[in-house]
């Protein structure tokens, strides 16, 4: 505390400006409690837990089939492609990204633009994974979001200019942030996305108000984590203890493992929860070993970036598969104890559910038809009993023209890929947006890379079955049951939002944003935004009515590597909108 | 401010690597100008693709760019009469990606930046005429054609911990360098089941591995034998020699390399084809890869029909 007049008195104007505003700032107990308020939605997820449940039950099952749409909004430009943003809503403004690293202040009554800010990207970039970005954070005064060029900027809620940027990694290097950052107790924590090469993952704790760091903590065993004070890098511990457990050679160095996708923050264990990308390089035959902290879920302390635990879906990863899904947060009670359990659902097709005070292994059981690559998880510990045959082979071993096909199932596109579930209150059931897909892999008899002769590996989608590729699955964390399922001849690719009115709502690429009754799966409304739906739905009450908000603007991953599913989808046209319902006041009551 | 005022140098930096490329897509729209033979003679310039920072093939110096490649390009623009301008070329995962981002399609942030020709493109029929699970040719949307150069791989090392490098199987007990995601990387990683794995040192590129040479945290690098030879032409590394050990089981011992271009401009490619022809036949070709400290390899596109006499030539036997 500086106890000079200058300081006291810059404290003293602080705190006056900080009550001016303060009516309208969104505090740290503000995100705290957005799962309980309904008026606003104020953290990626619905409340930092990730379940995406609202309490509002105005909307239900009754009267679903009454609600219309209020208002859409272009983001405009010719680049339409994958929104796959969760709109924020802070005293009747939504905030809103779109592709390509832009953000949108709406009146969340008329739809009319207040502000739009687009960053510049600079010449050359080539972003390792897409153009999307996922939403955005608010904090006090400020509009949160990560660029494709990796950087964080905060911008002024009202005037939409920066109050600050900082670079998070080097976009030069292959990194990039296309997830929503969330805060926590004052700090915008965030991970990074990054291409295949020589990277390493990170999450990183920025202060909210000043975009100082504050801590950095590598997600790959080897590298330290440090802890900024005073503006000095402190040491806190090397991720996993020490480099070369897990890893050959010097490998570790060059990890990957990057936590692309964000994270969710449990105030009952005072942990954020973050989950991992692939381990590099991609020939898993290279690196014998668990390669940590790859494809795992981290529990990792909130102040100073203390790993507290992890738990691994895939060790020694071949298949691409991701670890990156977000780990929700929920109770639920056995023998009349409440157990603190939390869940999520891998790429590599099985659903887990851990106890997220210690990472224990409590169950899993697969949530997709098939499961090729394991036989099943060891029932104490959760670790995959590989199948036999089921590893891409050695490129380097390679004899011949083309090598082996191996079928792997779920294909790396993944059971689930980015897009979040939600986790119903009411019913107990997780509803899991997920695809049917398979992949062959081979290595390329021929390949080459920068003008030189390389080892690649090809690789083909391939939809599981003729008519349907998305399902949409009730699932119960107690017993792996699959309560109830609803198929969608496309993939799916949209987030999933279910409410005390008995609702599940979710998008397709068709176009439409649909709702289904949580108990039975029933579908109950749909209505076409024009464009397939990649982005996650929100809802929340204003002036006395349900309004339910979703992006609409088809893209993602699936056009890029989709293979033999481009058939179902080549023809779906790419958009840019947010598209905003609500259920007029004089229908709540009605039949 | 001084983070604000670091950004905007930043900024200028790039700028300035990108600024002495022209802008002559359709800013309407938003695609790439259609850049026949034709339309390049009258215009007065030949947009030459080449990867950015790859030394010896293409590279600045002082913001002006260098290079075996580049040295090729201006030759070709000076043939055709007309001015080189260079396109500079960030590398994609693999061939195909960088194919579609400069010849033939636009990457989907810069879909007006396209090459007119691009060089250091594998020639090689097999890659050529791949066809996809559905019976499509792959590479149907460009050309590959006029190999200038036969590339190979090549070991240097450090006579004072190496006393030479008889096999790779050395590099069990020694570490080495290599560029990560390379075939030196996958070889030396998985080769003799993996018992070199643990002295692969990784690093961005071949010069970075020579530096790590030079501080004795490897004996030796694999790279390709241009990057080896320019490199061991630098004064700071004048005590590393050449290793004249083979590369058992790589796959891809020596391959040839060449330019490509869009499909549906074929009468640019054969124009340029004439060029270059001329260009390895008399020898010119092997005394600008001379002139730059390179050894050069006639590509096996010649080999297959020239003399021995007219070899030789290439070769720049007199």
């Amino acid at each position: 505390m500086r106890t000079n007049k200058f300081g006291i008195r810059i404290a003293t104007s602080a705190l006056a400006l900080a009550v001016s505003y303060g009516a309208h700032a969104v505090t740290d107990e503000d995100i705290m409690n957005d799962h309980k308020t309904p008026g606003d939605i104020v953290s990626y997820g619905m409340g930092t837990q990730g379940q995406r449940y609202s309490i509002i039950d105005d909307l239900n099952t009754n009267n679903v089939q009454h609600l219309q749409p209020v208002w859409a909004f272009s983001f405009g430009s010719e680049k339409m492609r994958g929104q796959e943003s969760q709109p924020l809503i802070k005293d009747g403004v939504m905030y809103v990204t779109a592709s390509y690293s832009r953000v949108y202040a709406i009146d969340a009554r008329t739809g009319e633009e207040i502000w739009q800010y687009d960053a510049r990207l600079p010449d050359g970039i080539m972003p390792c994974c897409d153009v999307v970005n996922r939403g955005v954070a608010l904090y006090d005064d400020k509009v949160i979001f990560g660029t494709l060029d990796a950087k964080l900027v905060a911008l002024n809620k009202d005037t939409g200019k920066p109050m600050w940027i900082k670079k998070v990694a080097d976009y030069q290097a292959g990194y990039a942030i296309t997830a929503a950052p969330i805060v926590v107790k004052g700090k915008v924590i965030t991970g990074v996305s990054g291409g295949e090469f020589g990277i390493v993952g990170k999450v990183e704790a920025y202060d909210a108000n000043t975009g100082e760091l504050v801590w950095t903590r590598p997600t790959v065993e080897g590298h330290m984590g440090y802890v900024y004070k005073d503006g000095k890098a402190v040491e806190a511990g090397i991720s996993g203890g020490k480099p070369g457990q897990t890893w050959p050679g010097d490998m570790w160095k060059n990890g990957g493992a990057a936590p692309w996708l964000g994270g969710t923050y449990d105030p009952d264990t005072d942990s954020l929860f973050f989950g991992t990308g692939n381990p590099a390089p991609w020939n898993s035959h290279l690196r014998p070993g668990d390669n940590l902290f790859s494809s795992s879920r981290l529990a990792i302390d909130p102040d100073d970036g203390r790993i507290k635990w992890h738990f691994q879906t895939t060790p020694h990863d071949g298949w691409d598969y991701d670890g990156v899904n977000e780990l929700i947060s929920f109770n639920y009670q056995e023998n009349g104890k409440t157990i603190k359990a939390a869940a999520t659902a891998d790429r590599n097709g099985f659903f887990y559910v851990l106890n997220r005070e210690n990472g224990d292994f409590i169950r899993g059981f697969p949530f997709v038809d098939k499961i090729t690559w394991a036989e099943g998880l060891d029932p104490e510990t959760g670790r995959p009993i590989f199948a036999e045959g089921g590893r891409p082979g050695d490129p380097s071993a390679m004899e011949g023209n083309k090598g082996e096909v191996v079928v792997a199932q779920p294909a790396f596109l993944g059971g689930k890929n980015w897009m979040p579930m939600a986790f119903s209150q009411e019913t107990g059931l997780f509803y899991v947006p997920s695809n049917e897909w398979s992949m062959d892999i081979w290595n390329e008899p021929v390949s080459y890379k920068k003008g030189a002769a390389f080892l690649g590996a090809g690789f083909t989608i391939k939809p599981a079955n003729e008519e349907y590729i998305g399902v949409l699955r009730a699932m119960d964390p107690k017993t792996g049951e699959e309560v109830w399922r609803y198929e969608n001849t496309a993939p799916l690719w949209g987030g999933v939002m279910t409410t005390a009115g008995n609702l599940v709502f979710t998008g397709t690429p068709e176009g439409y944003l649909k709702a289904f009754d949580a108990k039975t799966g029933e579908e109950l409304y749909k209505f076409n935004t024009g464009s397939g739906v990649v982005g996650t739905p929100v809802t929340w009450t204003m002036d006395g009515e349900q309004y339910v908000s979703v992006a609409s603007g088809w893209g993602g991953a699936v056009p890029l590597w989709g293979g033999e599913v481009a058939k179902v989808v080549k023809d779906f046209n790419q958009g840019g909108m947010v598209w905003t319902f609500k259920l007029p006041k004089d229908r709540v009551a009605s039949n | 401010m001084k983070v604000l005022s670091r950004i905007l140098v930043l900024m200028l930096l790039c700028q300035v690597a990108f600024a002495q490329e022209i802008d002559d897509g359709d800013p309407l729209l938003n695609r790439p100008a259609e850049r026949t033979y034709d339309i390049i003679r009258e215009s007065g310039y030949l947009k030459v693709g080449v990867y950015e920072n790859f030394p010896p093939y293409s590279y600045q110096v002082d913001g002006e760019p260098r290079g075996i490649d580049v040295e090729v390009g201006k030759r070709i623009a000076e043939e055709m009469g007309v001015e080189f301008k260079v396109h500079w070329i960030v590398p994609d995962e693999s061939l195909g990606d960088d194919l579609r981002n400069n010849v033939w399609k636009g990457h989907y942030l810069a879909k007006r930046r396209l090459a007119d020709v691009m060089m250091r493109v594998p020639y090689d029929k097999q890659y050529a005429y791949m066809q996809d699970s559905t019976g499509e040719y792959i590479n149907e949307q460009v050309v590959l054609f006029g190999p200038y150069q036969q590339e190979t791989w090549q070991i240097a090392f450090n006579p004072e911990t190496l006393d030479g490098v008889d096999t790779v199987a050395k590099f069990q007990y020694h570490p080495i360098g290599v560029e990560i995601d390379t075939l030196p990387d996958f070889y030396l990683s998985s080769g003799l089941q993996g018992r070199m794995r643990d002295q692969v040192r990784h690093y961005p590129n071949v010069r970075k591995a020579f530096e790590a040479m030079r501080e004795g945290t490897v004996s030796a690098v694999m790279g390709m034998r241009a990057e080896i030879d320019h490199e061991l032409g630098h004064p700071e590394n004048e005590e590393f020699r050449l290793a004249g050990n083979g590369f058992p089981g790589i796959g891809k011992q020596v391959w040839d390399v060449g330019m490509a271009i869009k499909h549906t401009h074929r009468q640019l490619g054969y124009a340029i084809e004439a060029i270059i022809s001329e260009m390895v036949k008399s020898g010119e070709m092997q005394s600008l890869f001379s002139e730059l400290g390179l050894r050069y390899g006639v590509p096996q596109y010649y080999r297959e029909f020239l003399s021995d006499e007219a070899l030789a030539k290439a070769e720049g036997q007199p």
